[in-house]
């Protein structure tokens, strides 16, 4: 390991002793934790799972250890009935929506969740392998709290804003941890919201979702961050019999961003849906890494990623299916169209298969290229400005993902942001 | 209106118009037919703007304005209108958002208000009237699944709803029956007004029975051969076009 993987850590360890978060049982497994983050490093430059994404920037900050408390941001509009505010880890009842949650959700933190007697390990279990086990681990480190969040056997709660924030101003890093269980025969919506502002930090997210039986979850997605924001997050979903995880991705922030996507299909019949579109503008880099485990029979998937990248932005996809041996009578679809808006941006990707079993149904496809021009002509023929006619094109390049999202103040919002965000890059042009 | 001289344009390295003369004035139907490859779509081509027809010689003048200089919105909203002989599909991009965003854009042009979507809807439910199409057609995308003949109709009922002052029509006809060939020449008829004119490019005589042109030309090896009134258009649907190659030489 050379000197410029290994000090970040030494900057990381010192967070780690000054905080030294949690006791007892908790301390101990937090160490270990460390340790692992501490061995594993940053990414070195010929790492596979960080071909296109240079951590170097990132690993030359040393921010300041996470703020336990500290001002609060002025928050936008909640993108659902109840709200529930995450501020620098910890969960903040004066920016949350008061009063009780909607009825079928119960959120606790990790002390009580550890006196209701839930187990430690599970609730702050390092994640496995891909290139983010390293932030996993040191989230587990540092996280200040988890938020366990229920859903009750067979409930169908209003849906839930979980709005993830950081104190504003201020440089720092931020590790939140969430878990999600959705108990047998449930049906819930979460959107799970990162906001901050434009000043620099280090978010490194960890969601864990679980799944029962006949459950279904749609969790709505949005990177509502500012440019000079270091994005890490992954994501673990693992599904049992006949439910149903469904992921809508709205990668519209940060100015460095990795997001380690993970479904275990671990039970017959259990799905995944993984849709999502990724904006790279400005000098932006995004990078998603999906993985999906089919591990059992009639298992079904689907990718549907959509990428644009203008300017000097750049983004990767990199999605992965795996059908298990037994996985039989599985379905896996993985699909991953980018368009390239401007000659110097560029989008990276890489659409993966890997099939131990017989009797599959398995297609992947995926296409990098520019707005048709002879779409631009037709249109511009009719009167549409160029700026008018690329919009339109891009906008329906995108809508077949954002059509999806079928929660409508999500998807208000993701629109908005999409045009807003369209709009300003296309008058930029020379 | 559009007055068209000595007109060398090129695809590539490929000369396709070697020295086009036309006259249209307001108020006239032009019919402009010829053989494959004579150079009839690119000179509707480059007549609306589309990219990679290089003008390499000669003036187009529009309206009293150097047509050739303009980009393509500004020669759609200055009221020129060219129906693609192959519409473009365009899925995602709403048929109704089309018609919308290039009638206010012609309208701003105008120094007409923008309509709201309540005036809007009222106008174009009178034009699909008229071109016998389904409303159905407004929310899909722009030409998507249409079959050959519902593109066709859309391209004339963008038309109906713009009212271009100069119309190109390339091969409009090519691909109809006879119903739908009805159709479409109604709504073209529908549009014949004093202020207006319409160049049809065809290859057949069959159309000019619905749409009476008021002169009809022969372009061949990228000039105008031949000009004369419409039963010249007769004449080559019984005589071929050979004939006029060889009159052009001994002249």
């Amino acid at each position: 390991m050379n000197a410029v993987v290994a000090e970040p850590v030494e900057h990381y360890r010192a967070a780690f002793e000054s905080l030294r978060p949690g006791q007892g049982d908790s301390a101990a497994q937090r160490a270990a934790a460390f340790e692992r983050f501490a061995a594993l490093g940053f990414p070195g430059p010929r790492e596979e799972a960080w071909k296109y994404t240079s951590l170097r920037r990132l690993a030359a900050r040393r921010f300041p250890a996470p703020a336990t408390d500290g001002a609060a941001p002025a928050l936008p509009e909640a993108l659902a009935g109840h709200r529930l505010a995450v501020l620098n880890g910890r969960r903040r009842e004066d920016l949350s929506t008061p009063g009780a949650l909607p009825r079928g959700l119960r959120v606790r933190g990790l002390a009580e969740a550890m006196g209701d007697g839930e187990s430690l390990a599970a609730l702050l279990r390092v994640a496995h392998g891909g290139g983010t086990e390293r932030f996993a681990a040191l989230n587990a480190a540092l996280c200040p709290d988890v938020l366990l969040v229920d859903v009750a056997e067979g409930a169908a709660p209003e849906p839930l804003e979980i709005v993830l924030a950081a104190t504003p101003t201020e440089p720092g890093m931020s590790h939140p941890r969430l878990v999600i269980r959705a108990a047998a025969g449930s049906h819930a919506r979460i959107v799970i919201r990162h906001l901050s502002d434009d000043v620099e930090r280090l978010v490194n997210s960890l969601v864990d979702v679980e799944l029962g039986p006949d459950a279904t979850l749609h969790v709505y997605r949005l990177l509502d961050t500012g440019e000079r924001t270091f994005h890490i997050e992954r994501i673990e979903a693992t599904v049992a019999q006949r439910g149903t995880f469904v992921l809508h991705d709205a990668q519209l922030g940060a100015g460095l961003a990795r997001l380690d996507l993970n479904a275990r299909l671990a039970a017959p019949q259990a799905a995944a849906e993984l849709t999502g579109v990724f904006l790279a503008d400005g000098s932006r880099h995004l990078d998603t890494h999906v993985l999906v485990d089919h591990l059992a029979v009639g298992t079904r998937s689907l990718q549907d990623y959509r990428g644009i990248a203008a300017g000097r932005g750049r983004a990767v996809f990199n999605g992965k299916a795996v059908v298990h041996p037994g996985a039989q009578q599985s379905q896996a679809r993985q699909s991953s169209r980018n368009l390239l808006l401007t000659p110097g941006a560029e989008i990276d990707t890489k659409p993966e298969l890997e099939i131990y079993a017989d009797d599959v149904q398995c297609s992947h496809g995926a296409t990098t290229g520019q707005l048709d021009p002879v779409a631009l002509f037709y249109l511009r023929s009719r009167g549409l400005s160029e700026n008018q006619a690329r919009s339109a094109l891009t906008r329906a390049f995108a809508g077949a993902v954002l059509s999806r999202m079928d929660h409508a103040p999500f998807a208000a919002r993701v629109h908005e942001m999409f045009d807003a965000r369209l709009t300003n890059l296309l008058e930029e042009r020379p | 209106m559009l007055s068209i001289r000595d007109l060398h344009a090129r695809v590539g390295e490929r000369e396709i118009l070697k020295g086009l003369d036309l006259e249209v004035r307001a108020g006239e139907v032009h019919a402009i037919m010829g053989p494959n490859g004579s150079g009839k779509s690119t000179l509707a081509s480059v007549l609306a703007g589309r990219e990679g027809y290089e003008v390499t010689a000669g003036q187009v003048e529009y309206l009293g304005q150097d047509l050739l200089v303009m980009e393509p919105e500004e020669r759609a909203r200055a009221g020129v209108f060219l129906a693609f002989q192959y519409p473009v599909e365009i899925p995602g991009v709403n048929n109704a958002y089309l018609l919308k965003a290039a009638l206010n854009a012609v309208r701003r042009h105008r120094g007409l208000g923008e309509l709201d979507a309540f005036e809007f809807l009222g106008l174009v439910r009178e034009k699909m009237k008229l071109m016998q199409m389904d409303e159905s057609f407004l929310n899909r995308g722009v030409n998507e699944g249409f079959s050959g003949g519902e593109k066709k109709r859309n391209e004339i009922l963008q038309m109906a709803l713009l009212e271009p002052k100069l119309a190109l029509l390339d091969e409009t006809d090519s691909g109809l029956d006879i119903d739908a060939l009805r159709v479409v020449a109604s709504g073209v008829n529908s549009l014949r007004a004093p202020d207006r004119a319409v160049v049809l490019v065809t290859h057949y005589q069959r159309l000019l029975d619905y749409i009476e042109p008021d002169f009809v030309h022969v372009l061949s090896g990228g000039r105008i051969l031949k000009s004369g009134d419409r039963t010249l258009a007769l004449e080559l649907e019984k005589r071929g076009y050979d004939w006029v190659r060889q009159e052009a030489k001994v002249a």
